[in-house]
């Protein structure tokens, strides 16, 4: 279970990205993060594996204060939780594999890894996370010379490496196109249902949400206004998290 | 300078504004909100106002007596710069757009007035002394490489053989009468390298140093790094400055500070290519660290790997292949470096090409020439292949995994042949660390003297004029070359030749002439100028006026080669003739990269007239090499190298701006 208890984030500049977010996340929910561009979803999640230090508040996996943690026992933290990110951050000019074995980093021997040695049990893991994902063809290329939608499945892969108990994804969808939007999501409620993963996914299309979320929480300017079941946000709702100017679009 | 039609007119301030430009140049023009146009005219007027009356002063240009008093009529000029400046004021106060065109020309025309009689021009002298470039362009095409033996057969002649290398009996080494492989004072036949073998080893030794020694500079020039190390930001700037000084000496004056240090010979010409080329590399290394993507390095951070596995997995893959293409490149520039670096510090063909320049041995020197121009031809084709295999990658679809290198024949081969190579290049560039740790007698003055730079008006003022015929001497051969190089860099643009066999073979053959003529370096062209029209800033101008024109010429044909098709092709179905098309639908689009490309390569024959003056071509590098450093005026040398890094760095900065306003 994670519980996040007055998440606090303000940036060196001044900006306040979070303020005061407090909520909790069952084990084996799929929920959704909405909000504008610069609501603080990104801040969110990175604050919730540290990849951003939160500047008050508490984050506590499994009854842990991850944010007390020092940074070794930090990584252990680490690998239980998988991330997925909006530019898929693959290293481009390395290949497929390599960037699939690059989530196991925090279980192998530091100094093994060094000369990009993996045990076998991990590259036959990794080969059944590509066929899982239907890249199994495309293990020996070059990450840049994947599409969009391959690349950002290549991304899924590298999380479930770490056999994850919690997902964060971060806008997975924002930088493909609207049409592989359902097949990357399916992927994540594929691992969301069958492998009893948690997964905290930040979405813009609120269709998406419906369509996928088991509850979903709102932020806006940095504050929590909204946690509910998805099909709960009515209009007035809806202006409330985006604004009156706002209008509902959907994807096909 | 900017244009545009419509100007915010403060029509009130007309006769301010006029009255202010009167006063001081570009004032009138700063009061009314065209700051950068101001600020362009006061400079344009101070310096004419500097160089009209230090030309009188130093080589009595355009002088004329009024009255007794000698004065110059390029005052004439400058009068019309001033007035034209007081007519933009009252333009612009109008709103109404400026004559750009004269604000241009009249500087223009002062400098080059200026720049042709500095460089000493004497253009008659090509056409009465044509004979001489007769002769030696005679001696040009009969290289001394074949010679007729006793029975009149066509042999290769003892000048191939001190160039390419020769075998020769010598005593065998130790190690092999030790083992009982020969007996003590058996002769084995030896290969001894010649002088272009030695300059391959002195680049490429060069090359694998400097690449080393980059790599940690690289990561304290880098300011996304050290910004997050305590006290980083001060080590970022103090290690950013001393690169950018010691990569505005040129290679060939850190040889001439390398031998008095550790004394003639190629260990000095590896020293000295090496230290310029570890501060160019460490710039483009931390330039490639400061551009890395921190999207994998988040992603791999997020996995719970440590610092360690972070690098290696999120930062050396992106930074590797473009390490090693700079690399490549290096090693390219290093080779050209390694052909000249003999003429100051010893080693390579630079040094025999000083010895037959001093001989007049000018078939040898036609022997050396050629030999250049072939190798460095292959390394420039090898090089950018190289480059283009590193940086685009294979993105074939391999459903096999690689075979790992250690399983590799071919990689074993080249590993054991690189290492043999490596260990064969150590021996000839003669490395001896132990001179570093046993200085010359004289370096200890040589350091106290850019300690105490000789600041004398006497010294300064020579400095001053030295370092402006430099500059000139750059201005006019970059003008020179571009002109010439313009017509030319038309036939080599494949896009624009035809489809007969004669405009393919145009191509082919301007192209080859291009790669061939910037194969050589400039210095090495001197020789040629001065037998044709004598010593001085001229011979140093056309030098590079030639290196300059297969440079240009080549970065020209690409631009042409890069230009957008589409308006070609529509000026064409209008009817147009091929000549209207090009006029068109193409000069709108090269003019600006043309443009762009000459003041970049104005910017690099600065540094390379900086050492004209090292083979006779004049400018700085003569009043260092053979007035101040033969007399052992260290505080001098020091103050003329001052001098070059100053102006090398201004010019570097000036060239980088002005360049971004044109893209």
């Amino acid at each position: 279970m994670l519980s996040v208890e007055h998440l606090t984030k303000v940036y060196p500049n001044g900006t306040v990205a979070l303020k005061d977010v407090s909520f909790q996340v069952e084990d084996g929910e799929f929920l959704a993060v909405i909000g504008l561009s610069g609501s603080g979803k990104s801040t969110l999640l990175r604050c919730i594996n540290r990849l951003i230090e939160p500047t008050s508040g508490k984050v506590i996996w499994n009854g842990t204060d991850v944010t007390a943690l020092p940074s070794s026992e930090m990584r252990q933290v680490r690998r239980q939780i998988g991330m997925v990110f909006q530019q898929f951050n693959l290293v481009k000019r390395s290949s497929v594999l390599t960037n699939v074995l690059s989530g196991r980093l925090g279980y192998v021997s530091p100094y093994q890894s060094m000369f990009n040695y993996f045990s076998p049990a991990d590259h036959q893991r990794a080969m059944e996370n590509l066929e899982q994902l239907g890249l199994g063809d495309k293990a020996h290329v070059r990450a840049d010379s994947l599409s969009g939608g391959q690349q950002q499945r290549v991304g899924i892969a590298r999380a479930l490496m770490q056999e994850p108990k919690l997902v964060l994804a971060d806008e997975p969808v924002a930088s493909l196109d609207p049409v592989l939007a359902h097949s990357i999501l399916k992927h994540l409620e594929w691992m969301n249902k069958e492998l009893k993963i948690t997964v905290l996914c930040s979405l813009h299309f609120l269709d998406l949400v419906h369509r996928y979320a088991t509850r979903a929480i709102a932020l806006k300017d940095g504050q929590l206004v909204f946690q509910g079941l998805p099909n709960e946000i009515d209009d007035a709702q809806f202006k409330a998290i985006y604004g009156q100017e706002a209008e509902r679009v959907s994807i096909i | 300078m900017e244009s545009s039609f419509t100007f915010p007119g403060r029509k009130s301030n007309t006769p301010l504004a006029s009255i202010l430009s009167l006063i001081v140049p570009g004032a009138g023009q700063f009061y009314l909100g065209k700051r950068g146009r101001g600020v362009l005219i006061l400079l344009a007027a101070l310096m004419q106002g500097y160089l009209i009356p230090w030309a009188l002063d130093n080589f009595k240009i355009a002088q004329v007596t009024i009255g007794g008093v000698q004065t110059s009529w390029l005052w004439l000029l400058f009068a019309l710069f001033w007035g034209w400046n007081v007519y933009d004021a009252y333009r612009y106060a109008q709103g109404k757009p400026g004559a750009d065109w004269l604000g241009l020309l009249v500087p223009v025309l002062v400098i080059y007035i200026i720049a042709w009689q500095v460089t000493d021009v004497r253009l008659d002298r090509l056409v009465t002394r044509f004979g001489n470039a007769l002769k030696i362009g005679n001696d040009l095409i009969h290289p001394d490489l074949v010679t007729k033996n006793d029975s009149g057969a066509w042999v290769l002649s003892d000048n191939f053989y001190y160039i390419f290398g020769n075998i020769v009996g010598k005593p065998a080494p130790e190690w092999l009468v030790r083992l009982g492989l020969v007996k003590a004072g058996a002769q084995l036949p030896t290969f001894e390298a010649g002088k272009i073998i030695e300059t391959i080893a002195l680049g490429l030794i060069s090359t694998v140093f400097s690449t080393i020694f980059a790599i940690p500079f690289s990561f304290l020039a880098a300011r996304n790094i050290m910004s997050r190390v305590p006290g980083g930001t001060v080590i970022y700037y103090v290690t950013r400055t001393f690169l950018n000084i010691v990569r505005a000496i040129d290679t060939l004056i850190w040889g001439l500070i390398i031998v008095v240090w550790v004394g003639l010979g190629p260990f000095a010409g590896v020293l000295a290519l090496t230290i310029h080329s570890i501060a160019a590399l460490g710039k483009l290394f931390s330039e490639e660290v400061e551009h890395i993507d921190l999207g994998p390095i988040e992603a791999i951070t997020a996995t719970g790997a440590n610092l360690l596995q972070t690098i290696r997995y999120a930062v050396i893959p992106q930074i590797v292949p473009p390490f090693l293409a700079y690399t490549l490149l290096r090693w390219d520039i290093n080779m050209r470096s390694a052909t000249i670096v003999g003429f100051v510090a010893g080693g390579g063909i630079g040094f025999f090409v000083v010895e037959t320049i001093r001989k007049s041995g000018y078939t040898q020197y036609a022997a050396a020439l050629w030999a250049v121009a072939i190798i460095i031809m292959i390394v420039d084709y090898v090089s950018a292949k190289w480059r283009e295999r590193i940086l685009v990658g294979t993105t074939q679809v391999t459903t096999e995994p690689p075979r790992p290198f250690y399983k590799s024949l071919r990689a074993w081969f080249y590993i054991v042949i690189g290492a043999a190579a490596f260990v064969y290049f150590w021996q000839l560039c003669e490395i001896d660390l132990k001179a570093l740790l046993d200085p010359g007698p004289n370096l200890g003055q040589l350091v106290r003297g850019f300690a105490s730079l000789n600041l004398s008006s006497e010294v300064t003022s020579a400095v001053i004029r030295e370092m402006i015929a430099t500059i000139f001497q750059a201005l006019l051969a970059t003008t020179l070359g571009a002109l010439v190089a313009i017509p030319f860099s038309f036939l080599a643009a494949r896009n624009l030749t035809g489809r007969s066999r004669l405009s393919i073979w145009i191509y082919y053959l301007t192209r080859g002439v291009f790669n061939f003529l910037r194969s050589i370096e400039a210095l090495l062209y001197i020789a040629i100028f001065f037998y044709w029209v004598g010593f001085g800033n001229f011979p140093g101008m056309l030098a590079l006026a030639v290196t300059t024109f297969g440079l240009i010429g080549k970065l020209f044909s690409e631009a042409i080669e890069n230009i957008d098709e589409g308006p070609l092709e529509a000026i064409t179905a209008t009817g147009a003739t091929r000549l209207q098309a090009i006029v068109y639908g193409i000069l709108p689009q090269i003019v600006p990269p043309f443009v762009s490309y000459s003041i970049y390569q104005w910017d690099i024959n600065v540094r390379m007239a900086t050492i004209m003056g090292f083979a006779g071509g004049g400018g700085i590098g003569n009043l260092l090499y053979n007035v101040y450093l033969p007399f052992g005026s260290y505080r001098s040398f020091g103050t003329g190298v001052v001098a070059i890094v100053i102006v090398v760095a201004v010019m570097d900065f000036a060239s980088a701006k002005l360049r971004e306003r044109m893209v």
